[in-house]
């Protein structure tokens, strides 16, 4: 593919989303952190806000960062400054739904994207817990001729978060 | 649940009484049930919310004092009620949503209708139908309404009691932690910026005791230290009031610099920096040169102003060995929008995801697990030597021993 087609909106087939979403799960489920940042465009918005928030039109997160150097200092408060007790996570997401297309305010397309999200957490001697029961609103570009999300909305149900929120979802 | 060992018949406590605490007090149900009775319904104010959570009459928010639920509403033009939230007839919850707004308060069960103020109005079928059934003819509605709580709202927050006995809230606070309280809470008027909530396994004192120790602030949380956000070296205080109960630790920022003092901390951070400083972007914007001001108000709620965070963090018990923990984050009605985004970004340090409070959930955690094996050992509280007064510095554990001898007068121990 060459680079002119991969910043029409078109370019961001289903496929691509898919794996993007594949890739995108399997390195925070391998706790491979330090990944994590690159998902994500140099000025994206990532959230994680309580559904009591979001529809109550407050922007208060649970977990927010405004750049990608929001999210890497978000890896180095929690590989470094952070203590908690040793856990797996993992998410289990359904199949991701495209809702719309659009252009960003720097007529960057993307591609709107919704799905469903379970994140299961284990501790030592514990039965598994439900951190977060959430649907997640994802805005997609091609950046740097690959997928990216510039916005990433995490909105959970869940009312009660069992003690912490260590890991990203 | 972690409920198993009972503690030593009578419930000894350590003979150095101010400077050690069994474990029983985090373990045993009937402790728990105790504390209830006479803390949480007892003679002390709780925290139930903000006045700007409820703008118009009819205005309502559900939340739990102690154990019992009950229903914060603007019942009048510049009146805040809090009723209980059980049924007068079956002991129906009959507010479930967390926020509603309606002319009367109405149980689904059996349709008893109460005004906002909790008087009970209507009940359906009272004279019976076609003269058949119906209540007794010496049924009073006035005598039959929810239970009302003694309320204040004071400086936006509301404030309500169970007991007659309390005294006013300003006498509760004393006048050396009302002028703590006005810092922040200074009668502008306030807004929600929104909540956080979070189950800790935990025994609920141990939110109190966290608050009210300075010690681990500077060690525990490695990313305040490393950058100067709260350090055992800065000029800092621990104030409590007379009784005991309340505490307030008071600390400025520093700098992100390596000090004597912090070669105690093992894994302090001298290197790191942040990519995107912003949720560094600190103002100074209360009186004096504190940066920090940590209230814990006995026993319900924890008052936050931690550099332009503001937040109440109530307390609910749910059983001995776990607590829910209700966060609302606000900011003042006049705020710019850059003093808004300037307290959302800081929201990242606290709450469940916080850079700083998730170790202590984390940490509160492992400490009822050390807990609740061994309910007839004790822990040691000596830092700082066994005196219970104010002090100008962080290395002390005076003001949970101070909690802890008021707790040990009410329940009578
Ligand atoms: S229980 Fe509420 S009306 Fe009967
Ligand atoms: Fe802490």
């Amino acid at each position: 593919m060459s680079a002119e087609t991969l910043t029409r909106p078109a370019a961001i087939t289903r496929d691509a989303i898919r794996d993007l979403f594949d890739d995108y799960y399997a390195t925070l489920d391998d706790v491979r952190l330090h990944d994590w940042p690159d998902f994500f465009t140099e000025d994206c918005l990532y959230r994680v806000i309580p559904r009591e928030n979001y529809e109550a039109g407050y922007t208060l997160c649970t977990m927010q960062a405004e750049s990608r150097g929001m999210l890497k200092d978000r890896v180095t408060g929690l590989t470094r400054t952070q203590m908690y007790a040793p856990r797996y996570y993992r998410r289990f997401p359904t199949a991701p739904r495209i809702v719309a297309e659009g252009e960003g305010p720097d007529a960057k397309p993307y591609v709107q994207v919704r799905h469903n999200l379970l994140l299961v957490q284990t501790l030592i001697d514990k039965t598994s817990d439900i951190v977060l029961s959430a649907v997640c609103h994802d805005k997609v570009v091609v950046d740097e001729g690959r997928l990216r999300f510039v916005e990433r909305i995490v909105v959970f149900d869940s009312e009660m978060i069992p003690n912490s929120l260590v890991y990203p979802a | 649940m972690n409920i198993s060992v009972r503690p030593p018949e009578g419930r000894v406590w350590p003979a150095d009484a101010d400077a050690a605490v069994p474990y029983w007090v985090y373990t045993d149900p009937e402790t728990y049930a105790e504390e209830l009775r006479k803390i949480w319904y007892g003679p002390h104010w709780l925290y139930v919310g903000l006045e700007c959570e409820l703008p118009n009459v009819g205005d309502w928010k559900t939340t739990t004092l102690g154990e019992k639920p009950v229903v914060m509403v603007r019942s009048a033009e510049g009146e805040i009620s809090v009723v209980e939230n059980r049924c007068a007839h079956k002991g129906v919850k009959f507010c479930q949503a967390r926020f509603g707004h309606s002319q009367e308060l109405i149980c689904p069960y059996h349709q008893w209708s109460y005004a906002l103020n909790g008087d009970l109005q209507g009940v359906p079928f009272r004279r019976g139908v076609k003269r058949q059934g119906g209540m007794p003819a010496d049924f009073d509605l006035s005598q039959n309404g929810l239970n009302r709580l003694r309320v204040e709202e004071v400086n936006g927050v509301v404030w309500a009691t169970f007991s007659d006995e309390t005294p006013a809230f300003r006498e509760y606070l004393g006048e050396k932690f009302w002028k703590h309280y006005t810092r922040v809470y200074d009668g502008r008027k306030l807004e929600v910026l929104g909540y956080n909530r979070q189950h800790i396994p935990a025994n609920w004192k141990q939110m109190q005791e966290n608050i009210k120790d300075p010690y681990h602030a500077g060690l525990l949380h490695v990313f305040f230290a490393t950058f100067g956000l709260f350090r055992a070296d800065q000029k800092s205080a621990v104030d409590i009031d007379d009784e005991g109960r309340h505490g307030i630790l008071i600390s400025r920022k520093g700098e992100q610099e390596k000090t004597e003092a912090m070669a105690d901390i093992r894994n302090f951070q001298g290197d790191l920096v942040l990519e995107d400083p912003r949720v560094m972007d600190v103002v100074q914007e209360f009186p004096g040169e504190e940066t920090v001001g940590m209230i814990t108000i006995f026993p319900s709620v924890i008052l936050q102003q931690q550099v332009n965070s503001l937040t109440t963090r109530q307390i609910v018990p749910k059983g001995v060995g776990g607590f829910d923990f209700h966060w609302t984050h606000w900011c003042y009605a006049d705020d710019t929008p850059e003093m808004r985004l300037r307290r959302t970004r800081q929201a990242n340090l606290f709450g469940p995801a916080g850079f700083v409070s998730a170790d202590d959930g984390e940490v509160l955690e492992m400490t009822q697990q050390g807990a609740c094996g061994s309910p007839d050992e004790h822990f040691i509280l000596q830092m700082g030597g066994r005196e219970i007064a104010p002090t100008d510095h962080q290395v002390t554990e005076t003001a949970v021993r101070g909690m802890y001898r008021y707790w040990r007068k009410v329940m009578g121990l």
